[in-house]
């Protein structure tokens, strides 16, 4: 996929493929294109060049069916301040196509998912931060979507709303089989949440592997002995094994010039490819 | 889906106080105003009549007699004085309109000569059309008192002087119902226009914030057709606007007159006062969505609508009468669709007029509304791409 605005190119070449099912993390540093995706794959920015398929549909042919088994929280509060929870979520609901008693129970269920139950009567405005971004993911949970887009849906929250809004979001995708695709500037968010990730930067996929696979490498410390070799340690390995590869050194009359501990966290590996200049 | 559409935004402005103060409040305040400030103006009336001093240095029974007749008129109030008086002192600090100095002879004179003198001195700020109808009038009652002499000497009926009372004055309508026009009939239509286009208050606060909390991308994320979103805002505004028309119209027959005001009497057809108010909304409702559209905030939509707004009534005739306006401004008040929108209100409430006489003020108000509408899908269009 290809996308620019006027002279510069925002997504260019961009190619990815998320798996269905998945919680899905799109890291990038500001600018990278994260939400320019986002807004391409709901409609609210055209592509310029490329071909998106979203749960087999074309999003050039199926613009109705993508957009009904789909939902987007934005990262801004997309609801209105002077009406309460309820009222909030009628307006949704309705938009969505749900009516009458079909459109209550999903908002009661909707509420319960968010536990915003007690505060369905009152005006939106008065929510704090957390309540506002739960608000804002039970709005995106009404038409019960296969797809579920998270534009940083934890910016300015506290801690326990946002532990408790991963909680939620890991919830949704267990027991709904939801995709979650999830943008974020927390690394953090990204290892607890997601199984697989990527990262965007000048409009291209650098990155992207499986939380799996990068953890694998992330257990991996580097030994260098006095003759100048290297040896590789698992940390994740038993203790017995570790004993036995120091025994091993010692045999060989060799000692540890140096250890080198893994540095494959997802905070490392994202700065080691995007470098560490500022963004903007 | 359509109702709860509709019922978001209603909830939407019905909580919007300062929406609602300037939809309802504000003209309601403005008609009770102008048309109690506006009544004797309209209805030829005068409370406060301008002081003159008359000073003559001689009296005479004749002279008191005249004083007496010239008090007998609707404008001037005389108080004669014996002494000579500085003028200055007289206008500027006894409060007198006018100091009116009689020559040494007029009492001799008066009522056997027209060969008399006096001299009339008037504030700076007493207009030029007021001296002249003093004037006129003491040459009317000198040139009277002459002739009742005349006609006291032939022994002749004095009734024939009164020739003001033979002109009579009569307003006529087109549908040949006789009246005249009130103060209310021109403060309602005025100020009601006045507040329909104000709804742009409301539509642009809504609308920047929709655009501003990303709530509109959330929206067009959704498989909802823009005609619904478009028609969901379209119809409470619309609905907001004729609620308008039914209280206003409800304040100048029910309210004006409880505080001595005239009340307000519709001439022509009630059909063609709703066809004109809904006409008025949908250029109003327009031009708002087009301003919101441009705005990129509710302080630059409230800075460029506002002032938009009162341009074209300063323009229109809405806050100063265009029969007041000299041509040339006349001329430039068709420019503005409040003008319009007036021109069809008082065609039907004043004068009773039919389709015919509305009908291109009505073209040009759907045409207004057509072009800002599409101004608004287009600028809408741009910011979206």
């Amino acid at each position: 996929m290809i996308k620019k605005y006027k002279h510069s190119i925002v997504l260019d070449h961009l190619d990815l493929t998320i798996k269905e099912g998945s919680i899905f993390g799109l890291l990038g540093p500001n600018g990278a294109g994260k939400t320019t995706l986002v807004s391409i794959l709901n409609y609210l920015v055209p592509k310029d060049f490329g071909e998106v398929k979203i749960l087999g549909y074309d999003s050039d042919k199926n613009e109705k069916e993508i957009k009904s088994c789909s939902s987007l929280v934005p990262q801004s509060y997309a609801f209105y301040p002077t009406l309460s929870a309820y009222e909030n979520l009628e307006f949704f609901g309705a938009l969505y196509g749900l009516t009458g008693k079909v459109l209550h129970t999903k908002i009661d269920y909707c509420l319960e998912m968010t536990s915003l139950e007690t505060y369905r009567d009152t005006k939106t405005e008065t929510f704090s931060g957390g309540l506002k971004r739960r608000l804002n993911i039970a709005i995106g949970l009404l038409n019960s979507p296969k797809i579920l887009y998270l534009d940083e849906p934890t910016v300015g929250i506290d801690p326990q709303s946002r532990s408790y809004i991963l909680n939620v979001i890991k919830n949704i995708n267990q027991t709904e089989g939801t995709t979650i695709v999830y943008t974020s500037h927390y690394m953090e968010e990204i290892e607890y949440l997601c199984d697989d990730i990527a990262i965007l930067d000048q409009g291209k996929i650098v990155f992207h592997e499986t939380k799996e696979t990068i953890n694998a490498h992330s257990n991996i410390a580097k030994i260098y002995l006095s003759d100048t070799s290297m040896q590789e340690v698992n940390l994740q390995s038993n203790y017995d094994a570790l004993v036995d590869t120091f025994y091993n050194i010692k045999q060989k009359s060799l000692h540890v010039k140096e250890i080198e501990l893994p540095k494959n966290n997802l905070e490392n590996i994202f700065l080691s490819i995007t470098k560490k200049e500022l963004r903007d | 889906m359509f109702y709860y559409i509709l019922k978001k935004e209603f909830l939407l402005i019905l909580r919007n106080l300062h929406a609602l103060i300037v939809l309802f409040v504000m003209p309601t305040v403005f008609i009770i105003i102008m048309s109690l400030a506006l009544q004797n103006t309209y209805a030829n009336k005068y409370d406060v009549k301008l002081s003159v001093l008359l000073s003559s240095e001689k009296t005479s029974p004749a002279l008191e007699s005249f004083v007496q007749t010239l008090n007998t008129n609707t404008f001037f109030e005389f108080t004669l004085a014996q002494i000579a008086p500085v003028v200055d002192e007289a206008l500027y600090h006894q409060k007198y309109d006018f100091v009116l100095t009689l020559s040494n002879d007029f009492t001799e004179k008066l009522g056997k000569s027209s060969d008399v003198s006096m001299a009339l001195f008037s504030r700076s700020d007493i207009s030029y059309q007021q001296v002249a109808f003093l004037k006129q009038f003491l040459s009317a009652k000198l040139s009277e008192n002459v002739i009742k002499n005349l006609l006291e000497v032939q022994g002749k009926a004095q009734n024939a002087l009164n020739f003001d009372e033979i002109i009579s004055h009569t307003y006529v309508l087109k549908d040949k119902n006789t009246t005249t026009v009130t103060s209310v009939q021109h403060s309602v239509p005025s100020w009601l226009i006045f507040s329909m286009f104000f709804i742009l208050i409301p539509i642009s606060n809504t609308f920047i914030n929709e655009k501003n909390f990303g709530t509109i991308d959330k929206i067009r994320s959704i498989n909802v057709s823009l005609s619904k979103i478009i028609m969901g805002k379209f119809i409470p505004y619309f609905v907001m606007n004729q609620l308008q028309v039914f209280c206003m119209i409800l304040v100048g027959m029910y309210l004006i007159p409880l505080l001595n005001g005239d009340a307000l009497v519709i001439h022509g057809s009630i059909f063609l006062l709703m066809l004109i108010s809904c006409v008025v909304s949908i250029a109003a409702i327009s031009f708002a969505l087009f301003i919101a559209t441009l705005s990129n905030s509710s302080e630059m939509a409230t800075i460029l609508g506002g002032t938009s707004n009162i341009i074209l009534a300063a323009l229109g005739g809405i806050m100063v009468p265009k029969v007041v306006m000299p041509k040339f401004m006349q001329d430039v008040s068709e420019v503005s669709p409040m003008s319009w929108a007036l021109d069809c209100f008082l065609d039907i409430i004043v004068k009773g007029g039919n389709f015919g006489d509305i009908e291109f003020n009505v073209m040009k108000l759907l045409l207004f509304s057509l072009l800002f509408f599409t101004l608004a899908c287009l600028m809408l269009n741009y910011r979206r791409n």
